[in-house]
């Protein structure tokens, strides 16, 4: 009984590290050059809520890293990204880190 | 009355000079951004322009041009203010298209050769442009009506380009562009065609070629 527990707590430790970790994924309309997504950045760069950003002009994706505890609603992704001239068609928040998310990228461009 | 034909001519070569290298250039890079430009044309024209962008929607800002004449000493110099408006954008999932509008006020100094005398005059531009693009293919066509005392004229640029592979943001962008170009007024007869190398990467521009003549251009550009 005291195995199962002490299993469950570290299950549970490790799902809520994993969802600390955890980023916010946009498709987006319009990416067609670098000078778009360098815009994306820097508007997404200035919410103080931000960690980490990354663009993907071939998957037509912009994915944000918040800082711990912190996040950044939808409608505030959507006005950001609205307001630098782009749409937003999807949200997505998934557990897997932004870091894990460029390395999956590069691997699947190499 | 030859006299200033000749300068209306140089003027439109020149300024058709900056239209190869500034044309595929949107003059919102983005809202918050700031775009600073330094262009060298043929010989006769080198421009500076800095604008900022409040809003993706348009951007302010100035430049100064100076243009040398290749049929006499002639000079101009000028500086001017400019408003860039992004009238329309259309976002798909591959592909963007915008139109664009612009005006412009500044002061022209005329330096003529020989005795003629030295002029000041009023200068104002409008212009636009609409524009398609993917990561692979561009198409833009673009008209530019410039009007001073002493001059008037239209310059309309068709331009196509394609990368022969799809850039990312972290990787460098190369493109192939072909240029075609009509002038109004009778300054120019035919269409004269360039082609260009564009590269660009993150925040930097850069961009060389040759028209048909052999003549140079080349243009840098940042944005921050």
């Amino acid at each position: 009984m005291r195995y199962l527990l002490l299993v469950s707590i570290t299950l549970a430790a490790l799902f809520n590290v994993r969802a600390q970790a955890g980023t916010i994924e946009m498709k987006v309309n319009g990416l067609v050059c670098g000078f778009c997504a360098q815009g994306i950045e820097k508007t997404l760069r200035r919410n103080a809520a931000t960690a980490d950003v990354l663009v993907s002009l071939e998957n037509r994706l912009v994915a944000v890293s918040t800082k711990e505890g912190a996040d950044i609603p939808d409608a505030d992704l959507r006005k950001a990204l609205t307001d630098a001239g782009y749409e937003v068609k999807a949200i997505e928040r998934t557990s897997r880190s932004i870091d894990a998310l460029r390395s999956e990228l590069q691997a699947t461009h190499k | 009355m030859a006299l200033r034909n000749g300068c209306v001519m140089a003027t439109m070569t020149c300024l058709g000079a900056i239209a190869v290298t500034t044309a595929h250039a949107k003059p919102i890079a983005f809202a918050h951004g700031t775009t600073v430009m330094g262009e060298y044309g043929a010989g006769t024209m080198v421009e500076v322009q800095a604008f900022y962008a409040p809003t993706y929607r348009y951007s302010i800002g100035g430049g100064h041009l100076s243009l040398q004449s290749d049929l006499t000493d002639d000079t101009r110099d000028i500086t001017y203010a400019r408003l860039n408006y992004l009238a329309k954008r259309w976002n798909r999932e591959a592909a963007q298209a915008n139109i664009f509008m612009w005006g412009s006020i500044g002061r022209a100094h005329i330096s003529q050769a020989g005795d003629r005398p030295t002029d000041n005059q009023f200068a104002w531009n409008v212009g636009g442009q609409a524009d398609y693009e993917t990561r692979r293919l561009y198409a833009s066509f673009r008209t530019d009506l410039h009007e001073a005392h002493a001059y008037s004229h239209r310059i309309d640029t068709l331009q196509l380009g394609f990368a022969p592979y799809p850039h990312d943001y972290q990787t460098l962008a190369t493109w192939f562009v072909v240029q075609g170009r009509n002038y109004t007024g009778g300054i120019y007869d035919g269409i004269e065609w360039a082609g260009l190398l564009r590269f660009f990467k993150r925040n930097a521009w850069l961009e060389a070629g040759l028209t048909l003549d052999g003549k140079v251009q080349a243009m840098l550009m940042f944005n921050f």
